[in-house]
């Protein structure tokens, strides 16, 4: 390109070119931010909002089964940056990552970096046991629990005759296990998220760059 | 806002679309699949059962071509992203080139560039800090290096361009 056309042509091509050289941040599609934001309303909401053991309680961990299911099927076949082989859990790369991080560096990678790709596998297989010993515990779907509730609720005590039987089984050591198990990931899966927050806004503020605002909207495309 | 930006635009709106859906298919799914173990694990196993795993696997299929739809549409949608920006280095080429040709000051480059994307004198003279009336002297000058009247014979030479090779690719 000639002397005197280089002038214009930066402003011609404003979005091009700051495309090329800051290194874009990750342009996350629908879905993953969908199942994003559903695992954390139903993680902080479950924690701070419904009753242990409810209906809502259950119905809300049944939601996050769904959401985590439809995240973990679409690390298989969504786009790029969603699929697992483009963040493949690597701890070592995470403590570089880290570390790196720590001394201000912060290089650029097209999906999570590692630090938080580990963060991320930490927060599904939290999850995924918070579900599993939720569903051991009740055993039930949100509609059968409602109804339950509903028939005890209108006088129907006989529902909780066979519930009883089941009860007796809970008090049972592996039945008592289970519990500890739930309530231990509860408050791991808290730590963890709050770490998770810390850790993105410590890169946003390092890198100078809002991490955040490309999983809330759709990244600005060059316009 | 351009026919090809609004048609981005739409596509993104159906992506969002489709995510929910596909996350609403998904919870019904879960749903309905945890009720029907549900029923097994009891005993409740009837004729019903065979109706249920039928509509388990609908659903299942149902969530899997959904996701295979959402990823289809948002590859469209980026590839079309591509074709728009390289058009528009294309067209950017075609520009800078003419103006070369026609011996524009770096100045008037600017300025002609703002005035091919609409922007009126007040708003070219505010964003370059100039008085108005530098830039209206300025699109003067250019006017007539281009040989053109003003700033709409300006602009077309330039859709003319662009008409012109839709043409010749047809042919
Ligand atoms: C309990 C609450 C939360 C949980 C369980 C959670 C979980 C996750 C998970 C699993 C990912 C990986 C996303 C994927 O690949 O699908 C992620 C990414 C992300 N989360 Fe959260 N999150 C929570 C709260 C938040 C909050 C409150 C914010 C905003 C401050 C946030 C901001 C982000 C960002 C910016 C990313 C992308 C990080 C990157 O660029 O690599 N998260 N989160």
């Amino acid at each position: 390109m000639t002397e005197a056309s280089s002038g214009s042509s930066s402003r011609r091509s404003k979005g091009l070119s700051q495309a090329g050289q800051a290194k874009p941040l990750p342009n996350w599609d629908p879905l993953l931010r969908l199942t994003h934001w559903g695992i954390a309303a139903v993680v902080l909401g479950n924690y701070a909002l419904t009753k242990e053991g409810g209906s809502v309680h259950i119905a809300l961990g049944w939601a996050g089964l769904g959401l985590l299911v439809l995240r973990l099927i679409w690390g298989f076949v969504g786009p790029r940056e969603a699929r697992f082989t483009s963040f493949l859990p690597n701890p070592m790369a995470a403590l570089r990552h880290l570390v790196g991080l720590s001394k201000g560096q912060a290089p650029h990678f097209p999906s999570h970096n590692p630090a938080g790709a580990m963060m991320a596998y930490a927060l599904w297989a939290c999850l995924a046991v918070l579900i599993g010993t939720g569903l051991l515990m009740t055993g039930a779907t949100p509609m059968k629990q409602a109804e339950l509730e509903a028939a005890v609720a209108a006088g129907d005590w006989s529902v909780l005759v066979e519930e009883g039987e089941e009860a007796e089984d809970d008090e049972s050591p592996f039945g008592e296990a289970i519990k500890e198990v739930h309530e231990v990931a509860a408050n791991l899966i808290l730590l963890l998220a709050f770490l998770h927050v810390a850790g993105v806004v410590v890169e946003s503020r390092v890198m100078g760059r809002n991490l955040v605002r490309p999983m809330l909207i759709a990244a600005r495309r060059r316009r | 806002m351009s026919a090809v930006s609004t048609g981005v635009l739409a596509g993104r709106r159906r992506s969002i679309a489709l995510a929910l859906f596909l996350l609403v298919q998904t919870l019904a799914a879960v749903f309905f699949v945890g009720d029907a173990i549900a029923d097994i694990v009891e005993g409740n196993v009837g004729a019903h059962i065979y109706f249920e795993l039928l509509v388990a696997i609908a659903l299942a299929l149902g969530v899997g071509l959904g996701a295979l739809a959402l990823r289809q549409t948002l590859e469209e949608l980026k590839a079309q992203d591509v074709a728009l920006a390289s058009a528009r280095g294309a067209l950017g080429d075609v520009i800078a080139a003419q103006f070369t040709d026609w011996g524009l000051t770096p100045a008037e480059r600017d300025v002609a560039f703002l005035a091919l994307k609409g922007l009126d004198v007040a708003e070219i003279a505010e964003l370059r800090g100039r008085a108005a009336g530098t830039v209206r002297a300025q699109l003067t000058r250019i006017y007539a290096k281009a040989g053109v009247s003003g700033r709409a014979q300006f602009a077309a030479w330039f859709v003319e361009d662009l008409l012109g090779e839709g043409l010749d690719s047809e042919a």
